[in-house]
């Protein structure tokens, strides 16, 4: 039965588990727009790092710079696209 | 076809290698996808007309039970890998079992959910927020749903066939879609729901 | 009767009821003559059901030019309208309907298809590959763009086209302000063929990172097989906002929804916003591979090796990163404050580095080069001062507070037309000609085809330039009419008249093809340009397999290298050789989902259960299914190769 269990598998559970209650402490504690921001983006991407190097072996084939150079380019991308729309519509919006 | 045996089950063969990949690039896609969705959210997160704001909607304890499901879930098909590296087929069908039981689970409560914020008067018509909530939900919850009938699939061919290359490398490849998916929540649940009811 | 007045024609004219009687007949025609050759085997055999790359490209490439057929029919209306002053040839909805169907089929179903052909049939060439990474996945791609430009098409007799611009801005495309079922079309035929365009990408990197020949490391692709790449990674991330821009615009049209109304909580600029985040990646995919085609037409009739590989690889690099990081110079007008307007100001601008960059990598290869101006050359040398000009003017529009002049002018409309056809029409025509002979093994006759460079190249100075002229004269665009006392007349007849050149030599083109296939020779060998890359290395035409050996390669111009400097390519013995199988599900996929697609368009919900039913029911028959492929023998392969001159191994 022990070796179902792999540690890493294990512990990275415990890990998920232990940031999604921090992220948590956003709702239950009184605290400033940017600290609780900064919280947030921390603990989600630190689990989508969880998720992307232990749970699904993104480092362990032939191909781990293809799929990182994927991965990241498409995260920045992506952060471009969120940020650059809030600038647009938002934030530079004179309307 | 060639079969390595040094390699895992679900590398074993060049097409393998090809399939997964492939998918890698497929999620690199599905970030963009959500990510697109993520900015729509942002954009009109505040823009409710005469309907309700985030905070006056959401409940946390639905979300709280989604989150656990779904992080089990994303850990037992992390087991169910494991197990198919093992050579566990037996444990491996368990683990992928739970998986989808965990996956539809989740379903029924987003089910809950979803009826609970009609029946608060906030449907996919009335304001341009309630209108990208839903829909941003609504595209996760299409691929969860999706994801059973895949892996519901995966589990028939198990039954079948056995644990072959090929039937192996489906069963990763869902792992990395099933993981994705998890991926995903997260984000929903700190950036729409946490950042809503702080 | 209700159920059938849905399909009547938005606004009719009878123009729209003759085409309508010519399509049925040309239907009916081509029903009639498969049936009487008895080609229908024949077809389905070899075309409808084929996964192999270069069928698959070849079919690409005739849809794209039946459509530049198309959008070329369009583009003539449109001059013609706007020749004289106060003209009523077309009244304003049609004239609406007209730029909306030119715009969305040249960039959708003519030019990505045209390219996306020729890097079907071209880059697993280039690279040593058998075939791509996944073939199935690939007929499904070619066969889900194809029934979405058909549905597309279908518009203009069922129901009414589109009509709201390719751009699509809402409100205008509200129920409230297009009141017809175009737009819908629009949503549903995009979003089909964007589908099997991300598929195509995912296939494309997966093929180009994985499958290439032993020694040919990233650094020694040959440039179009980079600019392939770096065009895929763009479609890749760029797709995916399409995809649910239009979910949201079907969304509001169709559920009602207020996501780009102007009432609760809506946001009409929105759409503006996510349609240029995937549109301005969208123009770097189509000038990605044209400036692949270049540089390898270039560098062959030049009898140089490309100059500055590793800048040319670097800039497209940087290009595919800003091509995300612009979008908003498309709407500087829309109410942005300076600053932001600024931001995106400088991004526009600094791409033109870039760009620059690779001009002078191709002049310099052409320096003390000896040039053999063939028709591809040709179009690549025309291309050089025509695209800079375009580009010039580019950066002018990207200058944010310049651009409020020239917005929404027929300056940009030169502008656009300027980079798209010498970039992308010219490209394509090149690589057409270039490559052909390596899909039919012959050439396509020099003379005709620089006949018809000629008046492409003149037709287009003389259609494009005037309009930088009344632009800036404050010529609006997609007016379909104006008075005479602006004095816009003479210079949009001179458009016309251009026009007009540019249809004289897409019919030579077309002649062309018809008088090759009747009296070219066709024993041109395997390499009748003196070519560099590695496609050259095989025969003409291609046997189903690529290569009979794979090639050993250990630079850029693996072909080169074996002519002039004794390198061995292929220094193995024959082997059995893995085929795919051929599947007729993807075709049958292609038709679910455009009986998807119409349903939805129409809100005839059975249907579309049913074709989504069906549609799963392929996907599940394709996972259960147990296909392993077939071998080409030994014997086989030696006979093949015997019947192309053999020895050449």
């Amino acid at each position: 039965m022990k070796e179902l269990f792999p540690m890493k598998q294990v512990n990275g559970f415990i890990f998920s588990l232990l940031l999604t209650v921090i992220a948590l402490s956003v709702y239950f504690l009184d605290m400033s727009f940017s600290v609780a921001m900064t919280i947030l983006l921390v603990t989600a991407f630190i689990q989508a790092g969880v998720q992307l190097i232990l749970f699904m072996h993104a480092g362990e084939s032939e191909d781990k710079s293809s799929i990182y150079t994927t991965t990241f380019y498409a995260i920045s991308i992506a952060l471009f696209t969120v940020f650059g729309s809030l600038l647009a519509m938002i934030w530079g919006y004179m309307f | 076809m060639k079969i390595d045996h040094s390699q895992p089950l679900e590398y074993s063969t060049e097409q393998n290698r090809l399939n997964i990949l492939g998918f890698w690039i497929f999620l690199g896609a599905e970030i963009m996808l959500f990510a697109t969705l993520f900015t729509s959210y942002f954009v009109y997160e505040d823009r409710i007309g005469s309907g309700p704001s985030g905070a006056d909607i959401f409940e946390i304890t639905p979300v709280l039970i989604e989150t656990i499901i779904l992080l089990t879930s994303s850990f037992t098909i992390g087991l169910a890998v494991h197990a198919m590296r093992i050579n566990r087929t037996k444990a491996m069908t368990v683990f992928l079992g739970i998986t989808l039981l965990l996956g539809a689970a989740f379903l029924a409560t987003e089910i809950y959910e979803f009826n609970h914020y009609y029946h608060v008067g906030a449907t996919l018509q009335t304001s341009g927020f309630t209108g990208i909530l839903l829909t941003t939900l609504g595209t996760h919850g299409a691929h969860v749903t999706l994801g059973l009938f895949w892996g519901t699939m995966i589990l028939m061919q198990i039954k079948k066939r056995g644990l072959t290359p090929q039937i192996a490398n489906k069963s990763f490849i869902f792992s990395l879609y099933w993981h994705f998916l998890d991926v995903v929540w997260i984000f929903i649940f700190s950036f729409i729901y946490l950042k809503g009811m702080m | 009767m209700e159920f059938f007045e849905r399909f009547a024609i938005y606004h009719p004219s009878p123009l729209i009821y003759a085409s309508m009687v010519a399509i049925g007949l040309v239907s009916i025609a081509i029903v009639v003559g498969i049936t009487y050759f008895k080609k229908w085997g024949y077809l389905w055999n070899e075309w409808l059901t084929t996964v192999d790359h270069k069928k698959i490209g070849i079919m690409y490439i005739i849809s794209a030019l039946l459509m530049l057929f198309r959008g070329g029919a369009d583009a003539i209306m449109m001059r013609l309208q706007t020749a004289v002053p106060d003209n009523s040839f077309l009244d304003a909805q049609h004239y609406n309907e007209v730029f909306t169907t030119h715009g969305v089929v040249m960039i959708m179903f003519m030019a990505m298809p045209f390219i996306i052909g020729l890097m079907n049939f071209i880059v697993p060439l280039q690279i040593g590959a058998r075939d791509v990474a996944f073939p199935r996945l690939n007929a499904i791609s070619f066969w889900l763009f194809f029934f979405g430009a058909m549905l597309f098409n279908v518009s203009f007799v069922i129901g009414g086209s589109p009509d709201a611009g390719w751009t699509n801005y809402y409100p205008l495309a509200s129920n409230e302000f297009s009141p017809s079922v175009g737009v819908n079309y629009y949503n549903w035929a995009l979003q089909i063929s964007g589908i099997g365009t991300l598929m195509t990408g995912i296939n494309f990197i997966a093929t180009i990172l994985k499958m290439r020949a032993p020694g040919m490391k990233l650094m020694k692709m040959p440039m179009f097989t980079w600019a392939s790449l770096l065009t895929n990674v763009i479609i890749v991330f760029a797709f995916p906002v399409l995809t649910i821009a239009l979910l949201m615009g079907t969304f509001d049209r169709q559920f009602g929804t207020n996501f780009f109304t102007s009432m609760n909580g809506g946001m009409d600029m929105m759409w503006a916003n996510l349609f240029w985040i995937w549109g301005h990646p969208e123009v770097y995919i189509l000038i990605l591979p044209a400036f692949g085609i270049y540089s390898e037409i270039i560098s062959t009739f030049s009898e140089r090796n490309l100059y500055g590989y590793k800048s040319m690889v670097w800039s497209m690099v940087l290009i595919s990163l800003f091509s995300f990081t612009v979008w908003l110079h498309h709407f500087f007008t829309m109410g942005q404050n300076a600053f932001t307007n600024s931001i995106f100001s400088i991004t526009t601008i600094a791409i033109a580095i870039p760009t620059g960059i690779k001009i002078f990598n191709w002049l310099l290869t052409m320096w003390k080069g000896k040039i053999r101006f063939t028709v591809p050359m040709l179009y690549s040398i025309a291309f050089i001062p025509l695209f800079t000009i375009g580009g010039a003017t580019g950066v002018m529009l990207g200058i944010a507070s310049a651009d409020y002049q020239y917005h929404n002018t027929m300056f940009l409309v030169a502008h656009f037309h300027n980079v798209i056809i010498p970039g992308v029409v010219f490209a394509v025509l090149a690589g057409f000609t270039y490559w052909w002979p390596k899909m039919f093994g012959f050439m396509l006759n020099e003379k005709i085809g620089k006949w018809a460079f000629w008046f492409l190249t003149i037709g287009f100075c003389l259609a494009f330039f005037p309009m930088y002229v009344t632009g800036l004269d404050g010529q609006a665009r997609r007016m379909y009419t104006y008075s005479e006392a602006t004095g816009f007349g003479p210079l949009n007849m001179l458009s016309f008249f251009g026009a007009g050149l540019m249809a004289i030599a897409f019919a030579l083109i077309v002649y062309n093809v018809y008088y090759s296939f009747r009296h070219s020779p066709r024993n041109v060998g395997d390499d009748p340009w003196n070519a560099r890359s590695l496609e050259w290395a095989t025969h003409n035409p291609v046997p189903e397999y690529n290569f009979a050996v794979t090639p050993e390669v250990k630079s850029s111009q693996a072909f080169w290298d074996q002519k002039k400097h004794g390198h061995k390519l292929f220094d193995k013995e024959y082997e059995e050789i893995h085929m795919p199988n051929k599947s007729g599900v993807p075709f049958i996929m292609g038709v679910l989902f455009s009986i998807f697609g119409f349903s939805f368009i129409f809100a005839i919900w059975i249907g579309v259960i049913l074709s989504a039913i069906g549609i799963f029911a392929c996907m599940i028959h394709r996972t259960f299914e147990q296909v392993h492929g077939f071998h080409i023998s030994v014997k086989e392969i030696k006979e093949t190769e015997e019947k192309f001159g053999g020895a050449d191994k």
